[in-house]
């Protein structure tokens, strides 16, 4: 079983009160090295500059958007296995299964609880301690 | 929306009403977004280069963990309307760097009961400022529901006091079930 504090986590989403929110969300759960990024491309440069074990990121974003960042850790060989949830709204099946397609290892739909996201972490890494 | 909540209004605007937990954009400049608030905030939020603007309309939680203020609380209910809100808008080509709002709503309605107006409209002065988009103006917390119509191509807002009819619009708000958060995997089971 994975400890939470063990796990490099990177944020990513263009509203600080989400990402602020998402980081209280994993405080409360255990994580304590916790990242953010305000757009993919400044996420893809954080994550090549020192890699992370999951990336927890919006899909909406100027620059680079979450599938493109998906698309970008995929097919980049050291970031290829990177854990990475994608953070939806409810109105956003098609774009999940894009990200299916591209690799995605779960999704997280807003508005959420720890719960909820404890679970899709939990269903990517196992449980937590 | 629903298809009756787009009228012509007597001055020929295209009228939408913005219900609780709902949300419209329009670039039309003949169109008019319209609102009625009592403790619950709207956001009129615009991009004057790019012509287009649109109305939320939010109420927090009342059972909201305060002790986890900008937590994974009932804030998200608040920071979801917003963000659904500045997607459409983005859709629509604006930008979030020439975006400016204005907030109404918050009102204290009942008295004696917990001050939710205030925390809707704290929370969303607090979500602007963090999001760096200009707070043009606006009218919150005070007493008094309001009605409030907004035309969000030119930024025009015009506010009228209800004073009669404040507690049916407060006990209206609070009779409105608050959407369940997204528990487990929605509609869609991929995983």
């Amino acid at each position: 079983m994975p400890a939470a504090a063990q796990i490099r986590v990177m944020v990513v989403d263009d509203q600080m009160t989400m990402r602020s929110l998402v980081r209280t969300g994993l405080q409360q759960l255990g994580f304590s090295d916790i990242t953010e990024a305000p757009d993919g491309e400044e996420a893809l440069r954080q994550i090549l500059a020192r890699p992370v074990h999951l990336v927890i990121s919006d899909f909406n974003m100027p620059r680079l958007d979450g599938m493109g960042l998906l698309r970008a850790l995929r097919s980049h060989g050291p970031t290829a296995k990177t854990a990475f949830i994608m953070l939806t709204g409810r109105a956003d099946k098609e774009l999940v299964q894009k990200a299916v397609q591209l690799g995605v290892n779960n999704y997280l739909v807003k508005p959420f609880t720890v719960q909820t996201l404890k679970d899709k972490i939990e269903a990517v890494f196992g449980k937590l301690t | 929306m629903t298809p009756d909540a787009h009228r012509l209004d007597p001055a020929g605007s295209k009228r939408i009403h913005v219900v609780q937990g709902e949300f419209a954009v329009s670039d039309d400049p003949d169109v008019m977004l319209g609102t009625i608030l009592g403790s619950c905030v709207a956001a009129c939020v615009r991009d004057p280069l790019a012509g287009v603007g649109g109305m939320n309309h939010f109420l927090l939680p009342g059972d909201q963990d305060t002790a986890t203020a900008g937590g994974p609380g009932a804030l998200r209910y608040g920071v979801q309307s917003m963000e659904l809100l500045l997607n459409a808008l983005y859709r629509k080509g604006a930008r979030r760097e020439r975006l400016e709002a204005k907030l109404f709503g918050g009102a204290r309605v009942i008295d004696g009961l917990s001050d939710i107006g205030q925390q809707n409209a704290a929370f969303a002065e607090r979500f602007l400022q963090a999001e760096g988009i200009a707070l043009r103006g606006g009218s919150l917390r005070g007493d008094q529901a309001r009605r409030i119509q907004f035309w969000p191509v030119s930024g025009r807002v015009r506010q009228m006091a209800l004073v009669e009819p404040a507690r049916q619009v407060f006990e209206a708000e609070r009779a409105k079930p608050v959407p369940a958060p997204a528990a487990g995997d929605g509609e869609l089971e991929l995983f």
